[in-house]
């Protein structure tokens, strides 16, 4: 068991993290390439950087979402703060990162990490619930949508269960196995599957106001492709 | 196999439907800048259902396919299977997606039954823009020919026809029915207006709905009135005197030739902006979409007829009278005017200092419902009970809860649409711009005021009508 947790905490995540970050980086550049050419053809190139700014920035911060479903709102937002903070901050964790990462970081103390983490696991039940019971959401969810969240409540619950072994049902070690191992994994599916929008997402409101900004010949070069420029309306 | 919608199409080439699809998506994905938009929203996989709320269709059918989202997904499907690596290797595997003639015959009716508002991007969690999907959508399925009949002929007239106009008003009518306003305007409101026609060296060359001048007298003797009092100087062009912009319905290369019409019309006259009459989609495809087609910052400014009334009162040199419109007056809000945040307090102001009783429906402004008739469908008659009984389902809602008595929708199409929606939900509602109300409201300057006789009317007469 030992042997097992030495190598998910080591080869294991080191591999992991360098899919993720490389994966990340990657798709940070593309979006970037994306952006930079599109602005450069548009032909109207002047963005208005303020209100894309301001929308950004009311997107990041996502009171609009309490608005009308205030439920999924709340539960959006706890399992957002738990699942980005407590990887980051909690200070097993940062020592794990110092293993890889020679850079020193502020922790959360032990209660803060611990109401995060509950936070989390009743936000991503919420979202489950809200998935599996509301209509709308019922019909449009898919495997990927289910499959994703399940990783990520075996991932908080494991951890959780790790850190309080006196609440735990099964064996503290078991549990830092499985923890360790799903963390692997949540690193290596995050550039690959739709947790990719962490990365995406203060880009989108840019990219939507540049989808706008059409290139000046996008039409007749498009009537061209097609061989339509003689073709009457 | 034959396509089948709930919109008349005209006779179209159907064999082969997938492939020509694919080729006119990938034509544009490599001329456009939608690429990136669609790559984002394919990869964030925003499923939630969240944008559900925000949809006055979904609302009203409670259909998984009016959920902006799923519609959207239409598109992001062949998106991902035919223009992505992994969608590629998938295939390549033996599964997914395979595109068909149903599934294209399924995007051609459901991106019509979408009105284009773009509510729904400010409750994406992601902030996914499902508008620009859907005008994507429509654009594709153009180039198969999959358009309403009632877009394609009007922008076919517009472009190539003996009008050049999309409501086929030959110039000699133009010109007798501006004439008509002249007279009416002078035995009605006891005011000397004037439509100039092709006055080289104007300041503004007006680009009305064209539809104005067969439907909404008033608009235009409001307009008239505004510029006559405040000395404007404007003109109607011969040569392209529509505004209406069909393109931005479901087409970039008919939006680029229509909005390349109008700056060629300046050019011609030699002006040195487009001033658009009361309508959303015009604005909105002017101010926009001049500068993209057209040279960027070298094109023509674009101002809207509300801007410059609005700028004229507040500089002082129109008087309006303070609370003559007597009756409950509420505003409704173009989407492609307010969405953004365009216009949305100049007409209010203006409301708020000639009403007595104005009230404003809820949600308001950039939040606003659309009429139900948005993105081209108001001029498809025959799907009228789906866009009035459905799509305008709440806004019918709004302007009851309001108890106004006059809703004022400063844009031809939501005119009409909100007309029909008061007279579907037998509302006790009538439909007015915002000029009809300033022309009753007006306190013109002595140079416009006629000389009353006894077959002239009272110059007021017309607020006890209000």
């Amino acid at each position: 068991m030992d042997t097992w947790i030495t190598l998910a905490r080591g080869p294991f995540f080191r591999i992991a993290l360098a899919i993720c970050v490389l994966g990340l980086g990657y798709r940070l550049g593309v979006v970037m390439w994306q952006l930079l050419s599109s602005w450069l053809r548009a032909g109207d190139q002047r963005i208005p950087v303020r209100a894309v700014f301001k929308a950004t920035v009311k997107w990041m911060l996502p009171t609009h979402l309490f608005r009308l479903r205030p439920v999924y709102g709340l539960a959006s937002l706890m399992f957002h703060l738990g699942i980005l903070l407590v990887p980051l901050f909690f200070t097993g964790h940062v020592r794990l990162w110092q293993a890889s990462v020679p850079v020193a970081w502020p922790t959360l103390g032990s209660g803060l990490a611990d109401a995060l983490s509950l936070a989390a696991i009743a936000g991503l039940v919420l979202i489950l619930l809200g998935r599996l019971l509301v209509a709308a959401s019922r019909d449009l969810t898919t495997s990927e949508d289910v499959w994703i969240l399940l990783v990520l409540l075996v991932l908080a619950v494991s951890g959780y269960w790790a850190a309080h072994p006196m609440s735990s049902p099964f064996a503290p070690r078991g549990m830092l196995l499985v923890h360790v191992l799903v963390g692997d994994l949540a690193l290596i599916l995050t550039p690959l599957t739709k947790i990719v929008h962490c990365i995406i997402y203060p880009f989108t409101q840019l990219l939507s106001e540049i989808g706008w900004h059409f290139p000046a010949a996008s039409g007749r070069h498009v009537a061209v492709s097609l061989a339509k420029e003689q073709e009457p309306v | 196999m034959a396509i089948s919608c709930s919109y008349y199409l005209e006779d179209c080439d159907t064999r082969e439907l997938p492939r020509r699809f694919l080729e006119a998506f990938a034509a544009i994905l490599s001329h456009s800048n939608y690429a990136p938009v669609l790559d984002a929203a394919a990869r964030m996989k925003a499923r939630c259902s969240r944008c559900a709320v925000s949809c006055q269709v979904y609302q009203a059918t409670g259909e998984l396919r009016d959920i902006p989202c799923e519609r959207s997904e239409l598109l992001l499907k062949v998106y991902r299977r035919y223009f992505t690596l992994s969608g590629n290797l998938k295939a390549r595997l033996g599964g997914g997606f395979v595109l068909t003639d149903e599934h294209i015959n399924r995007m051609a009716e459901d991106f019509y039954r979408c009105t284009a508002c773009r509510r729904c991007k400010f409750d994406c969690p992601m902030g996914i823009d499902h508008g620009l999907i859907t005008h994507l959508g429509r654009w594709i399925l153009a180039e198969l020919g999959l358009t309403p009949k009632a877009l394609v002929v009007a922008t076919r007239e517009q472009l190539e026809g003996k009008t050049l106009n999309t409501s086929a008003i030959p110039v000699p009518a133009m010109k007798d029915t501006c004439e008509f306003l002249v007279e009416d305007c002078e035995d009605l409101h006891g005011l000397k207006i004037d439509f100039p026609v092709d006055v080289e060296g104007a300041e503004y060359v007006f680009f009305a709905a064209v539809s104005d001048y067969l439907m909404e007298p008033d608009t235009l003797m409001g307009n008239a009135a505004v510029m006559m009092a405040t000395s404007g100087s404007w003109t109607i062009g011969s040569g392209d005197f529509d505004g209406i912009n069909y393109g931005l319905f479901y087409s970039d290369r008919m939006l680029d030739r229509i909005v390349s019409a109008e700056v060629a019309e300046v050019k011609r006259l030699k002006a040195k902006k487009i001033l658009i009459g009361e309508c959303g989609h015009a604005s909105r495809s002017a101010k926009f979409f001049v500068p993209t087609f057209c040279g960027g910052d070298k094109a023509p400014p674009v101002v809207n007829i509300m801007e410059y009334t609005y700028d004229q009162w507040q500089a002082g040199k129109l008087k309006l009278k303070k609370g003559v419109i007597k009756e409950r007056v509420t505003y409704h809000d173009p989407c492609n005017i307010s969405r953004s945040g365009w216009i949305t307090e100049q007409p209010r102001e203006i409301l708020k200092h000639i009403c007595a009783d104005f009230v404003e429906m809820t949600p308001n402004r950039e939040d606003n419902y659309c009429c139900g008739g948005g993105g081209g469908t108001v001029s498809v008659d025959e799907i009228r009970e789906f866009r009035t009984l459905i799509g305008g389902k709440t806004k019918a809602e709004q302007i009851r809860r309001t108890g106004a008595k006059i809703c004022v929708s400063p844009c031809a199409n939501c005119k009409k649409q909100v007309a029909e929606v008061c007279e579907d939900h037998k509302l006790d509602c009538r439909v007015s711009g915002l000029h009809d109300l300033i022309l009753l409201a007006i306190d013109a300057p002595d140079f416009m005021k006629i000389p009353k006789s006894d077959e002239n009317e009272p110059a007021d007469a017309g607020i006890k009508e209000a």
